[in-house]
Parts: structure tokens; C-alpha cells; sequence
């Protein structure tokens, strides 16, 4: 039956989330000031808490179901920005557990392993991409050498994922992956990058500079099931774009509050201010996104997860972070931007969603390609 | 607990008024747009549907009335016409008003009217003939008599009003709004000319004058205590989501093979970039339009405080609609411009749906 209702226990765990994330605010201030210092994997306030992704991801019968928590409950830890228990996974993981031997999996299941496709060069298009192993047949090693940018985890993590062309010793070229652990002669990981925003998170360049694996490492997918990891993370980084959207707009709402402004929902258009009436349509903007999440979400719990509906609400949630970071400071006016308060930092955070993890443009052409039936080569 | 799934009866009630919209409504919806007028076997079909009877049924026979069921089927009708939903769901707004606020005399003397075979219309008057217009500021005013209520004012843009047999009209009475029940024929009640308007023009879409209308105390619905009025503006909302966003998939609809057909510069419009990415949002945002109208339909139901979510619902496809609408006349250039092809028609019907409040209801 049609239903938007969470039920007990679904608000039982975003109330925990919650609470957690008004503590990891304090620690989010912080970073954001300090980005060239690495949060610890859990705070001292997380010793003793529940982690509320695990409490999500085992939510039992009586809860709306552990895909569709999860992604509200990272909706909850971006609201207050800054996770009290770090994920100890990246999306290097998933690729292993998606297409790697059980000899692989079983050698690197406790790795923290970021992905790597990136580069200078490459960002929506990871066929352009430079990074290139060749087959050393005297070792029976490949040699990398290439540059990765913008790697989330890449300090953190135990391993990198990475996506390299390959030649082959009989000549054959194409497109794979491997893992590469950190501490690998000829693996280097860059300076923190300097951020507009989310500086609280671990993101920097690594270099591959004739970096020597064994072939045990080689990874082999092939591409469509590796990138399709991301069919479930699209939906997620919605969810947590829709979180700093929530952040700001429940800190608007708050000071319109405060100078006696209530939002009334009763009349009509005429009957509004435009401080109002931009408000109303900022809190559209953000219900629609995230009900493309939860729409999104659940069909995952149902069956596999949906192409369509996952980059529909990454690019929903990707839109209505930046268009609501962006208006509710025009709303409050200038005492808005002071480095003092919330809407400074959602501001520079709210601006990643649209561009990470696939941009609202590649998000548009797999939806396109979609519903009209076309491939790659018939829309670019 | 969050679900998208609609139940297996909706579901075929979806399909068969999915089946007839496609296929004779849709076929209808120009003559009766260019002729000013529905006919009655199109109204019958309607009727067939049962989608406003269902209103009437009370709760002790099973009754069957879902506002997530109604935003469901309405979409639907307006995907093949908005102003054929627009005939099914001004009086299922009536009747569905009658049914969750009237009293036990105004349910039994007024929803047996919906239960007949034949089509029947009743109006809910919310919209006055004023420039500014806003739900929040009713001119219509009501006035307490020894035995009842002097009603007094104007109400515009009430689809059929020919052909109802009465109207809902919310006015002001001592300070706050409220609900009279009002049968056309009453002294003082002049349904005026059809107002031809931008869009709907099938709906014969008229202004009615009350002057002086001498009303019971019984005509006040909800009888001896004040009715929730903002719940019929909350259910005219939600309806009018859901119209909106059945228009914008018809636009969605029509035009994606068109641009896969279109040839320009050697290449099928569909290939092109900003033409696929439009697409790509009209998609987006239509999806998006029918989870706020299902959210709002379902608080309904469930009969709790709609008025946000509702609210939410309808600015969003106000804004969205009509972006699609438009965008859907420009994928077709020229050929968008002509009477020969819908969207122009579906461009005047979203302009005109999304400046309604009230007249219909979930």
C-alpha cells in the first residue's frame, strides 16, 4: 500500500542518527577549518553509541527496510556533517566484492580500499583516462604509472582500487583495474587537496610512479558490472546532498522564526512574501528530491538496483542542494555568509553533490540513453 | 512504512482507466476543446469508470473511497485530457467534500446524487472572478440569519456550472471561512456565460453570482459545528497535482518519439544534447510531481494534516508542469505551434490548471 510513513522503528534509529549528528556539527566546524588534519576513525562521544548505519543496515521487520534507512540515515550524519563512527569501507570494497576471485576477497576483506578512477584529465569521461599498466613479462608484474585526482578515503584507506588501461604481453589493450596497497614502492599519496568545501573530508591525488604489483592483483571485471557499484551509490550521495539541504533550510527556517516570520502553508501565492513563497518552493524542491531517493531506494529493496531511478535522484538531490544552499543565504541577506554560522559551510558543501560521483550531466545522459533507447554511441 | 506499491485493486483500476483515457478520451479531448463542449457519451464514459460514485460509497457498505486511488486514476484521465479529469474530479471534489466533512443529513440527502447511472456534476466554489485572488482572503461572505445564512459574492471559473446541480461555495462567515451547500436553482444563483478561457475550454468554465441567497442552517456544511475548510483546499491541491503531472507526462509522452523521429542537421533531435537532456528532466521532475501528489493524497486518506505536503505538491508541479508544457512545445518548433498536434493544447491547459485553486478534490 501506498505509504510515506516511517514507523516506529525507523524514527527509533533517525533519532539516534540524529542526536549523533548534532555532536559530529561540532567536530564538522572544526574541520572544515582544519582540513590538513584527519578526523580519527571514531570520536570519543561514538565509544558505547550504536553506529546508526549498522542499526540501518540490520533493520529488522517493523522498519521501513535497511536500503531505504541507510540512505535517510546519511541523510541524517550530512545534516550535521561529520560522521561519529567513520565508514570503514569505501567503494573500492564494493568493486571487490562485485567482481573479484574469492582468493582476492578473502586477501583484502579487512582493507579499507578507496576507488581510484579519476584523473587530471578523466573525470566524466573515465574512458579518457591515462593510467597505464604494462605487463613486465621477466617478473610477471604490471608497472603503473599514471595520476589519480580527487580520491576520496585516499589517506585513510589501506588500498586504492585503481582503473588503468592495461597492455597486455601479447600486445592487447583495454581497460581493468587493480589493487594497489598503500606502502607499494612507487605509490604515492598527494597533500589534502584545497577544497571549496566538504574540507573536512579526506581527499588527494595518488601517484603511480613505475609502481610493481603481482598479477594476483589484477583485478578483473568487466567494466559495465564494475561501474555498476554505483547504481546504489547514486541514490545515496542524493540522500546526502538532501541532508546539507536540510541543514540550511531548518537553520532559515529557525531565523525567519526568530524575526517572526512563521512559513504558513494555508493560503495561496498572493497571500505571501517572497521571502516566503521562495521558501515554500525551496522545501518542494527538497521533498520531491528525496522521495526520488526513497523511490529509488525501495525498489533496490525490492529487486536489483534501478539505473534510471538512481541517477534521478542523484541528479534531484544533486540540484536542490545546490539551488537551496544557494537561496537560503539570498533569503536571510548578508549577515548570511559570515564564516560565523551554518549557512557558510552548506554553502561550500552543498556544491559537491551536483559533481561528484557522476555529474548532474552524466546523470542526464544515462537517463536519456534510457528512455529513448539509445547507447552510448547514438548520444554522447 | 515507506512503499511506492499501489494495492492490486488500484492497480487495475489504474489500467482500465488508463485503457479508456487512451483511448477514447484522448481522442475526444480536441473537438471538445475546439466546440466548447463535452458530449454526453463522453461523459458516460467517464461515468463508467465509477471513479466519482466511488466517493458516495459510505463506509458501512465497504465504502471504497481512497484519495491515493483517485490521484492515481486522475492522472491518468489527464494524461488523455485535463478537462475531461477536470469533469470527473469537480464532482468527485464535491462529493468527496460532502463525504469526509458533511453531516449524517447532508451525506445521506446529497451522495445518493453520485450513485445514479448517469453522469452527475455538482461544483465546489472556491475561485473568485477578482484579479489577486487568493484562497487566504474570501470575498464571498455569509451572514448569520434567524434560521440560516444570507449568502453573497462571486465565484468564477466553476467547471459545467450548467449542469450542476449544486455548489460548494466557501465563504467568509464571522471571521472565517466556511462551507454553504447551495443548489443551483436557489433564488439569487445566476450561473453566468461560459467564460472562455486560455485552456479547458470544454469545461463551459462560468462565473456565479449569489446575491442575497437565502441558505438553512443545514446548508452549512458540516452542519452545527464550523467544517475544516482548509481540508477541501488541501484535497483541491492534491487534485490539481495530480492533473498537472498527467499533463506533463502526455507532453513527455508525445514528444520523445518525435524527437527520435525528427531529423536536423543529420541527426535525429534526440541525439542532441540539450534536447535529451530536457527530456531527461522532463522525466525527473514528472516522477517527481506524482511522489508529492501520492504523499499528499496519502495524508489525506489517512486523515491527517495535509496542508504542507499539499501545498508542497502543487507549487512544485505549478512550477514544473508548466515548465514541461513549454518546453514541450518548443521540441516541436513550428509544428508545436499548430492546432494539428496537442501540445499546444497542453501548453494553454497547464497555464491554466496551474493558477486553479479549488474545483476539484481527491
Amino acid at each position: 500500500m501506498i505509504d510515506f510513513e516511517l514507523t516506529t522503528a525507523d524514527k527509533e534509529i533517525l533519532a539516534l542518527a540524529h542526536r549523533q549528528a548534532e555532536i559530529g556539527r561540532r567536530y564538522a566546524e572544526y574541520y572544515d577549518k582544519h582540513e590538513d588534519e584527519l578526523p580519527p576513525a571514531e570520536f570519543p562521544e561514538a565509544s558505547g553509541l550504536d553506529n546508526p548505519v549498522s542499526l540501518a543496515e540490520e533493520a529488522a521487520d517493523g522498519s521501513s527496510g535497511p536500503r531505504i534507512l541507510h540512505s535517510l540515515v546519511m541523510s541524517e550524519i550530512y545534516w550535521g556533517g561529520m560522521a561519529l563512527h567513520r565508514g570503514k569501507w569505501g567503494l573500492g570494497n564494493t568493486v571487490l566484492k562485485t567482481v573479484a576471485t574469492p582468493e582476492q576477497i578473502e586477501k583484502w576483506k579487512n582493507h579499507t580500499i578507496a576507488i581510484a578512477i579519476t584523473e587530471p584529465g578523466a573525470g566524466s569521461d573515465p574512458a579518457n583516462i591515462r593510467t597505464t599498466a604494462t605487463f613486465d613479462r621477466e617478473t610477471g608484474e604490471w608497472v603503473i604509472n599514471g595520476e589519480k585526482s580527487f580520491i576520496s578515503q585516499a589517506q585513510s584507506a589501506d588500498a586504492a582500487m585503481v582503473f588503468s588501461r592495461f597492455v597486455s604481453p601479447d600486445g592487447s589493450r583495454g581497460m581493468t583495474t587493480f589493487l594497489v596497497e598503500k606502502g607499494t614502492p612507487g605509490f604515492s599519496v598527494g597533500p589534502q587537496l584545497k577544497k571549496l568545501g566538504i574540507r573536512s573530508h579526506d581527499t588527494c591525488n595518488l601517484l603511480f610512479d613505475n609502481c610493481r604489483i603481482p598479477e594476483f592483483n589484477h583485478i578483473k571485471g568487466d567494466f559495465k558490472s564494475t561501474m555498476s557499484v554505483f547504481n546504489d551509490s547514486r541514490p545515496m550521495v542524493g540522500a546526502m546532498a538532501l541532508g546539507v539541504a536540510r541543514a540550511a533550510l531548518d537553520f532559515t527556517r529557525e531565523k525567519l522564526g526568530e524575526r517572526g516570520i512563521k512559513i504558513s502553508y494555508r493560503g495561496g501565492l498572493r497571500s505571501r512574501s517572497a521571502v516566503a513563497d521562495r521558501f515554500i518552493r525551496l522545501e518542494a524542491a527538497y521533498e520531491a528530491a528525496l522521495l526520488t531517493v526513497l523511490r529509488s531506494k525501495w525498489l533496490e529493496q525490492r529487486n536489483a538496483a534501478p539505473k534510471v531511478e538512481a541517477s534521478i535522484a542523484k541528479a534531484a538531490g544533486g540540484k536542490a542542494a545546490r539551488k537551496i544552499t544557494q537561496s537560503c543565504i539570498e533569503i536571510l541577506g548578508p549577515e548570511a555568509v559570515s564564516e560565523e554560522h551554518l549557512l557558510d559551510r552548506c554553502f561550500r558543501d552543498g556544491r559537491i553533490f551536483d559533481i561528484y560521483e557522476g555529474a548532474g550531466e552524466i546523470q542526464r545522459l544515462i537517463i536519456a540513453r534510457a528512455i529513448l533507447g539509445y547507447t552510448a554511441r547514438d548520444l554522447r | 512504512m515507506i512503499s511506492f506499491e499501489p494495492t492490486e485493486e488500484q492497480k487495475l483500476a489504474q489500467s482500465m482507466v488508463q485503457e479508456l483515457a487512451g483511448s477514447s478520451l484522448r481522442a475526444a479531448a480536441r473537438e471538445a476543446d475546439d466546440h466548447a463542449a463535452i458530449p454526453a457519451s463522453i461523459l458516460a464514459e467517464i461515468w463508467s469508470t465509477g471513479i466519482v460514485q466511488s466517493q458516495a460509497a459510505s463506509d458501512s457498505d465497504g465504502g471504497s473511497r481512497s484519495a491515493i486511488l483517485n490521484a492515481l486514476l486522475i492522472e491518468e484521465l489527464a494524461v488523455a485530457d485535463a478537462a475531461l479529469a477536470i469533469a470527473a474530479a469537480a464532482p468527485m471534489g464535491f462529493a468527496s467534500a460532502i463525504a469526509t466533512l458533511g453531516s449524517e443529513a447532508q451525506k445521506k440527502s446529497l451522495l445518493p446524487l453520485f450513485t445514479g447511472e448517469k453522469y452527475h456534476c455538482a461544483g465546489v466554489a472556491i475561485m473568485e472572478p477578482d484579479f489577486l485572488f487568493d484562497v487566504s482572503a474570501i470575498r464571498a461572505s455569509a451572514i448569520k440569519t434567524h434560521n440560516g445564512y444570507r449568502l453573497s459574492g462571486k465565484k468564477g471559473m466553476v467547471p459545467l456550472a450548467n449542469q450542476c446541480s449544486h455548489f460548494l461555495v466557501v465563504a467568509e462567515c464571522e471571521g472565517a471561512a466556511d462551507a454553504f451547500i447551495v443548489e443551483r436553482g436557489a433564488k439569487g444563483v445566476a450561473v453566468g456565460g461560459k467564460q472562455p478561457n486560455i485552456g479547458l475550454g470544454a469545461l463551459q468554465m462560468a462565473n456565479v453570482s449569489f446575491t442575497d441567497v437565502a441558505l438553512e442552517s443545514g446548508a452549512r456544511l458540516g452542519g452545527a459545528s464550523r467544517c475544516d475548510v482548509q481540508r477541501i483546499i488541501d484535497s483541491a491541491r492534491t487534485a490539481l497535482a495530480a492533473i498537472m503531472t498527467g499533463i506533463s507526462r502526455a507532453v513527455f509522452e508525445f514528444v520523445m518519439p518525435y524527437t527520435k523521429e525528427r531529423v536536423v542537421h543529420g541527426d535525429a533531435l534526440a541525439k542532441k544534447q540539450v534536447i535529451a537532456f530536457r527530456l531527461a528532466d522532463m522525466r525527473i521532475e514528472t516522477d517527481a510531481m506524482r511522489w508529492m501528489t501520492w504523499k499528499a493524497a496519502s495524508i489525506l486518506e489517512h486523515g491527517g494534516d495535509a496542508t504542507r505536503q499539499a501545498q508542497l505538491a502543487y507549487s512544485y508541479a505549478v512550477e514544473q508542469a508548466m515548465w514541461i508544457a513549454d518546453e514541450g512545445v518548443q521540441m516541436l518548433g513550428g509544428h508545436g505551434y499548430l492546432r494539428d498536434n496537442p501540445v499546444e493544447m497542453w501548453y494553454r491547459n497547464a497555464r491554466t490548471v496551474s493558477v486553479m485553486e479549488g474545483a476539484v478534490g481527491v
